[in-house]
């Protein structure tokens, strides 16, 4: 899946993967590619402005510490990231089943 | 462990371009990609040089910094909200007849100069790829439009001009004007 097809699920995506608690940019990195059995192929480097964005946005917050005596800054939902997740999460699931439903000739299931 | 070559010229483009923790935070990442190819069994220089590739194009990074630059966003919104402002001083202004005031003709020119040159650097910022120059044009700019306004405010304040509501109106705009730009300056400044 390229990085275009992906335009405006990003921050989803981001969130999702700092819901189970905060990551270093790599780790969020890591966590995307292990949730998706590696299908994203996202340039490496773009998920940082990403988490910036979010980070401006106030969707979550970065903290820095030191490890391996190399500065890291790492990454957590705040109350609002949470919030925006669950309802990204739920605009997702009804888009999706919506499509789905076009797709495959079905009826569409009514919104939950 | 040494850093490699190829990851010091990376890095060394990006910080040509980027504030120095955002460098910081993209060599921790570089290095930590760097150390999963080793592990995976890879020679440390094509590590390396799968590492940069997985990262993508420096260019395509410092773009991306200055798309969520502070700065470009203020620049942006002030681009958009300027039209209601000027239009608010156009109408002031007309309906005072301010063509008759005693104002130097340059003054007036000064005032158009400057006005010019803050819409170059507001736009500048908005569309600019590079992140200093966008950080750079969009606080120049900031500062200008709010200089401006204060300038504007303080000589109809200072004039003999009657004040109406129009002219009340034009001031007021202007006032919210400099608060949103000495707003937008203080993230932009944090960088």
């Amino acid at each position: 899946m390229r990085a275009e097809e992906l335009k405006g699920h990003l921050d989803a995506v981001l969130l999702a993967t700092l819901e189970g608690g905060p990551r270093h940019g790599y780790a969020v990195i890591e966590s995307l590619r292990q949730s998706t059995g590696g299908r994203l192929d996202l340039p490496t480097g773009t998920i940082y402005p990403a988490l910036r964005r979010l980070e401006q946005a106030g969707l979550i917050t970065g903290s820095w510490s030191v490890v391996g005596g190399r500065r890291r800054r790492e990454y957590r939902l705040t109350a609002a990231g949470t919030r925006a997740l669950t309802g990204k999460r739920a605009d997702w699931l009804d888009f999706s089943a919506t499509v789905s439903a076009a797709l495959e000739g079905r009826p569409c299931p009514s919104p939950v | 462990m040494s850093e490699p070559r190829l990851i010091s010229s990376y890095l060394a483009v990006l910080a040509a371009d980027l504030p120095a923790s955002i460098v910081e935070e993209l060599a921790d990442g570089l290095a930590e990609t760097h150390r999963s190819y080793l592990r995976q069994g890879l020679a440390p220089d094509l590590a390396a040089e799968s590492a940069v590739a997985e990262f993508g194009e420096p260019q395509a990074i410092v773009a991306e910094f200055a798309r969520v630059n502070p700065s470009r966003r203020a620049a942006r919104r002030l681009l958009g909200i300027g039209p209601v402002v000027g239009a608010c001083w156009a109408v002031a202004l007309i309906t005072d007849r301010a063509g008759a005031w005693p104002v130097p003709l340059a003054a007036r020119i000064l005032v158009g100069v400057a006005l010019i040159t803050i819409i170059a650097l507001l736009a500048a910022a908005a569309l600019t790829t590079r992140y200093r120059l966008a950080a750079r044009t969009g606080i120049a700019g900031c500062i200008g439009i709010a200089t401006l306004d204060a300038v504007l405010i303080t000589g109809v304040t200072l004039s003999s001009a009657p004040m109406t509501w129009v002219m009340a109106g034009a001031m007021t705009a202007s006032t919210a004007r400099i608060a949103f730009a000495a707003r937008s300056l203080v993230p932009a400044l944090a960088r």
